[in-house]
């Protein structure tokens, strides 16, 4: 976005947005039954002592919240940027702990199932996802210079496949391939059902990707490839493609991240990936919300490191283009 | 290659896979006795049943009863998990060569899978939180019922219920609920069942066992104090077509009936003889 140079007064300076915030968190308060919760009880002798009696104590109790909240929205104002996201991000992941607190979980069930978790679970998620996505990206560079070609049945059977691959729901897809292939006399594993699918659905996704990022490089680079004698061919593989790989990987990168989770619709055909141990390790205890947490928290873990991974990628790619 | 080889081709092979669909007579045995290793479809979460034990092992009444028919077949038994659906869709094409997987032989089921014999009977009831009144049958009609969809409980909560199986009870769809909520698993109704009385749920259709491992990990819930609203019929399953196999587990089941040995595992893993409905 663009950085405006003309300075102004920050909005959590002004007395009339922070009265404002104030008066609406006292009302979401009050609305919310502050007055009931485990703070309320703690701040009784305070209450007390106000005006109102009994009738007003959820109010009293509401405000004191909501000036709490305000003046830690007007500090947090005064901070300097890399500060505030910081402070801001801690705050938000704190508010998230203490909602998952509230569900009085038992850690040391969680402690001792993390092992088989990860060993069993996030390493058949990955190598799941990442040989998929080596087949999708296989796939989607087939699929979109078939599109671009001028050959007929190329662009038929090319946009036929990505208008059903993403057309159709991945869940009904890994159906299709692991109870249909069979009919067809071979019968399919489940890990490879599940690859397939994975594969032929992301790659359906990526020969869009792929496309927009050939397309995207100027007609110029073509005509000038042409007049110094490369093959259409050569064209592609030595001048368009290295360029468009630059605006290709970061998608790329996040379909990545979609397929890690989108990879636990497997389950459903019995591989024992993250999600499927998730929803049957908890289950003979009774205490599937933990499992169910556990999984979560081990997805997004692999997903931040994955998202590292992008953004360095991406800077890599981009440094011929920096300002 | 010319069109016509190549079209003559194309039919042979369609021939061939059309003719590997279908279990020949025997092959399934065979391949088992081959192997000397019994492929058991089941489920990995549906304790006391079969689920995953602390060593990260199935386990359960099933998968006992299944290493037991292995064992008596030569073989050893190894587990898979594909989701309750594919299994009883039929059609398994070799993949595994039995389900030990407690499953209703319903007419539509017989249609697409065999069922050599019947090993236990569950006994369905109705529960409610423990903090409800209500406590007979006809309390709950016009009530909220949550029931596992694609079950028997499901079907019965409908008035659609038909077992037709031997030393099966009758029983009567008698309440009238007075609306029905469907869940995709066993503990969906469970777990809305103690958020509290009448919060989503004011009752729920389910396997005595599975509620009595509920109360026993603390769910504050009961079960009403009537006689069960339905037994269930339980049998191993095989794909169609294969007569020795059938002949012979239906064989191995009534040995385990007669020496006792079904009896000492169902009151290892429920506590109750099921093996008989009562």
């Amino acid at each position: 976005m663009y950085h405006d140079h003309v300075r102004r007064d920050k909005l959590t300076n002004k007395t009339w947005f922070l009265g404002l915030l104030a008066l609406a968190f006292t009302a979401a308060g009050v609305v919310g039954n502050v007055g009931d919760s485990g703070l309320a009880a703690r701040l009784a002798p305070a209450t007390a002592a106000l005006p109102g009696g009994e009738g007003l104590a959820g109010v009293w109790v509401a405000l004191a919240v909501a000036l709490a909240l305000t003046l830690n929205v007007h500090l947090l104002g005064r901070l300097g940027r890399g500060l505030q996201i910081a402070a801001v991000w801690l705050e938000v992941f704190s508010l998230f702990l203490v909602f998952f607190y509230s569900f009085d979980l038992s850690y040391s069930f969680i402690l001792g199932k993390l092992p088989f978790l990860i060993t069993q679970g996030v390493v058949t998620t990955l190598y799941i996802s990442a040989i998929s996505i080596a087949i999708a990206f296989v796939l989607a560079m087939v699929g979109a210079i078939a599109r671009l070609s001028d050959n007929g049945f190329a662009i038929a059977i090319a946009s036929f496949y990505t208008s059903f691959f993403r057309g159709v729901p991945l869940l009904i897809q890994i159906y299709l391939i692991y109870l249909g292939i069979p009919q067809l006399g071979y019968v399919i594993g489940a890990i490879p059902a599940g690859v397939a699918a994975l594969s032929l659905c992301y790659g359906a996704y990526m020969t869009e990707i792929f496309r927009a990022g050939i397309m995207s490089i100027p007609k110029g680079q073509w005509e000038a490839a042409r007049a110094l004698g490369f093959r259409p061919m050569h064209t592609l593989v030595l001048i368009i493609l290295p360029q468009s790989l630059r605006l290709i990987i970061p998608p790329t990168g996040n379909q990545f991240i979609a397929m890690l989770k989108d990879s636990s619709l497997v389950s459903v055909i019995g591989v024992w990936e993250l999600m499927f141990l998730a929803r049957t390790q908890g289950r003979d205890e009774f205490r599937h919300l933990e499992m169910l947490i556990t999984a979560a928290a081990l997805y997004w873990l692999i997903s931040i490191v994955l998202e590292q991974v992008q953004s360095r990628l991406e800077r890599r790619l981009a440094r011929g283009h920096r300002h | 290659m010319t069109l016509f080889k190549s079209l003559c081709l194309a039919a042979a092979a369609g021939a061939l896979a059309l003719s590997a669909g279908a279990a020949e007579a025997g092959a399934t045995l065979d391949r088992i006795t081959q192997k000397k290793e019994m492929v058991v479809a089941t489920a990995a979460n549906w304790p006391p049943q079969s689920f995953m034990n602390k060593d990260n092992q199935l386990d359960g009444f099933d998968v006992d009863v299944a290493k037991e028919i292995a064992k008596r077949l030569g073989a050893t038994a190894r587990f898979i998990t594909p989701e309750w659906g594919i299994i009883t869709a039929g059609n398994w094409n070799g993949r595994w060569d039995i389900s030990v997987g407690s499953m209703t032989p319903t007419t539509g089921r017989t249609r697409v899978l065999d069922f050599p014999a019947i090993y236990y009977y569950t006994p369905y009831v109705f529960a409610v939180h423990k903090a409800s009144k209500l406590d007979s049958r006809a309390a709950l009609n016009g009530k909220t019922i949550g029931v596992e969809g694609g079950t028997t409980s499901e079907d019965y909560i409908n008035g659609k219920l038909t077992i037709d199986a031997v030393g099966v009870p009758a029983f009567t769809a008698d309440v009238k609920p007075g609306d029905i909520k469907t869940y995709g698993d066993s503990v969906g109704p469970l777990d809305d069942l103690r958020l509290g009385d009448g919060v989503r749920l004011d009752a729920i259709v389910s396997a005595l066992p599975t509620i009595d491992a509920a109360v026993k990990r603390g769910y504050p819930i009961r079960a009403i104090n009537d006689k069960p609203a339905y037994h269930e019929p339980l049998a191993i399953a095989i794909d169609k077509g294969d007569a020795e196999l059938n002949a012979r587990l239906a064989e191995i089941v009534a040995a385990l009936k007669a020496e006792g040995t079904l009896k000492s595992l169902s009151e290892k893993w429920y506590g109750i003889d099921y093996t008989v409905a009562k």
